[in-house]
């Protein structure tokens, strides 16, 4: 026992202090708040996008044309006589454009009440003449012609929302959107915590073999004690590292639904995080954390290299990311066949399951068998790693024959 | 309490068809130095692991320091790999404490070995370099510091002196010497026959997994001893009574090597040099083969058959 607290509190320090760890637990829930206020400030500093109703100066537009089809102008505005001038087509505003007494043309479609739509014809490409601001005046001018200044202004940015998250207080409606964003995005952290301190786990076990300090690890402690060591270091990491994104993520969430550029992304006010479901959700993670441990202990016990290690654990990294790609699936049937097969079967369940737990109510009896599942999966995998371990000293770093696999377990 | 540090008992070990080890049974003493001898592939490694516990033999039985190598008697032995392992990203000073906690010292306890053993070695200045900052010879003795910062009973060392400049192997023999006169035990795998010759007390050549030679250096070294003596010096060798052929000596050198009949010996011989006044000898001596010649016999012969 003295041995396992001996190995872990030294590999929990050497995983402390790596930098990559570093950077992954904390610089990535900085870089997350830097892009939020980042985002939210330079949003701040740009032009309100209402048009200034008393400003005249359209850039590099003095004269403009209008060829109005939608019979809705009839006469330029008072204001606007010195700038727009009507042409009776296309043709007409076109010969105007090109004898320089108009910089530009604008066309007025024919259904303009319904679509909007205007187009804008320009003698040449000039970013100086992209400018919507004469015939925005001319709309406002003719449709609300005696409005005051303010209330033109206010006509440019109808509302200003105020956002009162109902959902969040009451839990009512489901949407679609928040839960997807929801899955994905706690998919994403359990994804990237259960791969990025497993990677540290095969790093060391490999590190150890090429630099052959495992035969004197293993003349002085159990290849179990090793490897429980060094996996219980690791989970911690681990952990550590989740509670940090997730704390991180809900703080995010508390502070984005205040700033100002993030107002109108409703689906971020819908995002319903369910406390109930965290502590299941963690079981999951320390199930599906050690199972891959396992596995990439293993993989490391007979791998030569960190480079041939590697490419052995991704097959195994696919397989638990499947039911990330077909989370669609997950959205709109969480319990139908795919997920709960998913939610089952003990490589993909750790991430099927909180991916279901996310978004609807998994019946108790799926989870027992899946817990179950993933219990005996772990013990099972956990007992052949310990027993590559013992066997990695007498491979001479060239990963073994799949054949010979099952010789090396037996010893 | 047991004069013993190692008994096993007819040890055999198969990798598959291949096998390893076959029916090898020695003892190590302590207060000894004990050599492993054989060529590569002969079986030494798979001896050693199995002495440590690393690999099960399927047949024979080991005792290590009194008893089964439990976690506690791991504490008390000391092990210097074929291939040496050493972190090489951590400072010397952090991973000689971390291997001396894992044989079951304290930190503070652990810190003060290490720090006096590398002055020893006249390494203290790189307690806080990084294992990859230094040279090889240095890396080799902080090796030797690991396996033996918790003072163990039983050192098993493979090869000690490989990559160690001569002044430096003067430095480890001398603490293997210390060792042994403080009673400790310690087994040594080499390949380099004149340090078996000047440090080994006693020795097993084992050759394809198979026991070929077990005992006291000197008594194998003269159980191979020919019936003939080493000269130097001047005179018509052939001519001295008992000796019926004479031969350059294998050493190169202005020896000869004489034979002599069955009914003569080394004294008579002698005693003829002495009589001839037109004999001179510088040296004389009792033609006993180098371990190296026993081993390349030995060897070869195995090979051979």
């Amino acid at each position: 026992m003295n041995s396992i607290r001996t190995i872990f509190l030294y590999e929990l320090w050497r995983g402390v202090r790596r930098k990559g760890y570093l950077f992954a637990t904390f610089g990535i829930p900085v870089i997350l708040f830097v892009l939020m206020f980042g985002y939210n400030f330079i949003q701040s500093l740009q032009e309100p996008s209402a048009p200034d109703m008393s400003q005249f100066d359209f850039d590099g537009i003095e004269h403009a044309g209008i060829v109005d089809l939608s019979g809705q102008f009839t006469e330029i505005p008072t204001a606007l006589h010195e700038i727009l001038q009507f042409y009776p087509d296309e043709s007409a505003a076109r010969t105007a454009m090109q004898a320089d007494e108009v910089d530009v043309f604008y066309v007025i479609a024919a259904d303009y009440l319904e679509s909007g739509d205007v187009t804008l014809h320009l003698p040449d490409f000039s970013l100086s003449l992209l400018n919507n601001g004469p015939v925005e005046q001319l709309v406002y001018r003719t449709l609300a012609p005696d409005a005051s200044p303010q209330l033109l202004q206010r006509l440019g940015e109808p509302v200003t929302i105020e956002p009162y998250n109902l959902q969040r207080a009451n839990d009512a409606a489901q949407d679609e959107d928040a839960d997807f964003l929801m899955i994905y995005v706690f998919t994403i952290v359990f994804l990237m915590a259960l791969f990025l301190t497993n990677s540290y786990l095969l790093q060391t076990v490999v590190e150890e073999k090429e630099n052959r300090v495992i035969e004197i690890l293993v003349s002085s402690v159990t290849p179990g004690q090793l490897l429980a060591g060094k996996i219980l270091a690791m989970s911690l990491l681990g952990i550590g590292q989740i509670v940090v994104w997730i704390a991180a993520l809900l703080l995010a969430l508390r502070i984005v639904v205040d700033l100002e550029a993030f107002a109108t992304v409703t689906v971020l006010l819908n995002i319903r995080i369910q406390m109930d479901i965290l502590p299941l959700m963690l079981v999951y993670f320390i199930l599906g954390y050690l199972l891959f441990a396992a596995i990439y202990a293993g993989v490391g016990a007979l791998a030569g290299s960190l480079r041939e290690s590697s490419q052995y654990v991704a097959l195994f990294s696919i397989m638990a990311v499947l039911p990330f790609y077909v989370f669609t699936v997950f959205v709109q049937t969480p319990n139908g066949t795919l997920p709960v097969v998913m939610s089952i079967i003990p490589v993909t369940a750790p991430i099927a399951m909180m991916m279901r737990l996310n978004v609807t109510t998994v019946p108790p009896l799926e989870i027992a068998i899946s817990l179950l599942l993933l219990v005996l999966c772990v013990a099972l995998l956990m007992w052949v790693a310990g027993r590559l371990f013992r066997v990695q000293t007498l491979l001479a770093g060239k990963f073994p024959k799949l054949r010979d696999i099952p010789n090396l377990i037996r010893g | 309490m047991t004069t013993t540090a190692i008994t096993t008992r007819h040890i055999a070990k198969a990798y598959g068809d291949f096998q390893a080890v076959a029916d090898v049974h020695f003892d190590v003493y302590k207060g000894e130095i004990f050599a492993l001898l054989g060529p590569n592939g002969a079986g030494k490694s798979t001896t050693i692991r199995m002495i440590l516990d690393i690999i099960k033999p399927d047949k024979g039985s080991i005792e290590v320091l009194g008893g089964k190598l439990t976690e506690a008697a791991k504490n008390r032995v000391g092990y210097l790999p074929e291939e040496r392992g050493l972190y090489k990203s951590v400072s010397v000073i952090e991973m000689m404490v971390y291997l001396g906690k894992l044989k079951g010292m304290a930190g503070k306890d652990a810190h003060k070995k290490a720090m006096g053993l590398l002055q020893k070695l006249e390494l203290a200045d790189f307690a806080k370099k990084k294992v990859s900052e230094l040279s090889k010879g240095m890396q080799q003795k902080v090796q030797f510091a690991v396996t033996v910062i918790h003072d163990p009973e039983l050192i098993i060392i493979d090869e000690p002196f490989s990559g160690l400049d001569p002044v430096n192997r003067m430095v480890i023999r001398d603490l293997l010497f210390d060792f042994r006169q403080r009673g400790g035990a310690v087994v040594m795998s080499t390949h380099q026959m004149n340090q078996v010759e000047e440090m080994a007390d006693r020795m097993l050549m084992i050759s394809r997994g198979q026991q070929k030679l077990y005992g006291a250096v000197d008594d194998i070294r003269k159980q191979f001893a020919l019936h003939a003596i080493v000269v130097e010096g001047k005179g018509d060798w052939a001519a001295l009574p008992g000796v019926t052929q004479v031969e350059p000596h294998s050493n190169g050198r202005s020896g000869a090597l004489l034979h002599l009949a069955e009914n003569a010996t080394s004294d008579s011989v002698l005693a003829a040099i002495a009589q001839s006044p037109t004999m001179q000898i510088e040296k004389f001596e009792l033609a006993i083969p180098s371990l190296d010649d026993i081993f390349i016999r030995v060897a070869g012969e195995d090979k051979a058959s």
